[in-house]
């Protein structure tokens, strides 16, 4: 763990600015992956997303566990943890108001053509 | 990414034409009609809509099952495109569960022409500051940081692709 908040957020940002470890970070906000899961997913070799992983897991982004043959990574960090369940949350909003949109839309429309 | 850019952004393609979709969004007893998940209601008495920029649109929300739950929003307006466009800044507040605080939020909703006299809802919706933890203040920094770099990446592969 680096060892003032200033550091950290340095480790943060500088793990942060590659395109790929974001993509594998939004990939870990939908659900936890192994590498394997992860090299299927984007076009980079195994080893490259292990590196990736642990970049991630020094700048507390993500943490590793063993589950049987397996090492699973997920998201960690508690900010990314909360701003993902708002978005998540938001979006099953926005999602059932929409299908209801859809609902109405078809509702005056065939009335119009009544 | 989302949560890097600390956004919510959303594409859908409704089936009708973009001035019905406008239409649904911004009378007010329409939006009444639809907006929310089923088991939550719109008020229409409580629905108060000033469509331009410097307008607002007002409503207030009840739990079907929960009538003393009220949520109120307030969506003060800094953009309007007539049949195109709707900006603002909502503020929520109200009687929620324990686990949703008050909150601001930048919203922004374009509405798009698709093929079939169908439209395409561009939809972002910032996320509001505590969703970053308020004792979080270097990760706003973080994001904002990132933001920009994001926006200039996004802009420098638009420039080496023309």
């Amino acid at each position: 763990m680096p060892a003032t908040a200033a550091d950290q957020l340095s480790t943060v940002f500088s793990a942060l600015a590659d395109p790929t470890r974001r993509a594998i970070l939004a990939e870990l906000a939908d659900h936890n992956a192994t590498v394997s899961d992860l090299t299927a997913t984007f076009p980079i070799s195994m080893p490259a997303v292990s590196r990736h992983l642990k970049v991630l897991e020094h700048a507390s982004l993500i943490s590793r566990s063993q589950q049987g043959r397996w090492r699973t990574s997920q998201l960690e960090a508690a900010p990314l943890r909360d701003a993902a369940a708002w978005i998540e949350r938001y979006r099953r909003y926005w999602d059932a108001s929409l299908d209801r949109l859809d609902a109405h839309l078809a509702a005056i429309q065939a009335a119009d053509r009544r | 990414m989302d949560i890097a850019r600390s956004q919510l952004s959303m594409s859908r393609v409704v089936d009708a034409p973009r001035e019905l979709v406008y239409r649904a969004f911004t009378d007010p007893a329409q939006f009444a009609a639809w907006w929310g998940p089923i088991g939550n209601s719109v008020l229409r008495d409580e629905t108060d809509f000033d469509i331009r920029p410097g307008g607002h649109q007002r409503w207030t929300e009840v739990r079907d099952a929960d009538p003393d739950f009220r949520v109120y929003i307030r969506i003060e307006l800094t953009d309007v495109a007539d049949g195109r466009l709707l900006e603002g800044v909502l503020h929520a507040r109200g009687d929620f569960p324990d686990d949703i605080e008050p909150f601001n939020s930048a919203l922004r909703i374009e509405f798009h022409d698709e093929p079939g006299r169908r439209t395409r809802l561009e939809i972002r919706q910032s996320l509001p500051e505590q969703a970053c933890g308020p004792s979080e203040q270097g990760w706003r920094e973080v994001f904002t940081k990132l933001d920009a770099a994001l926006t200039s990446n996004a802009a420098d592969q638009r420039d080496s692709q023309t």
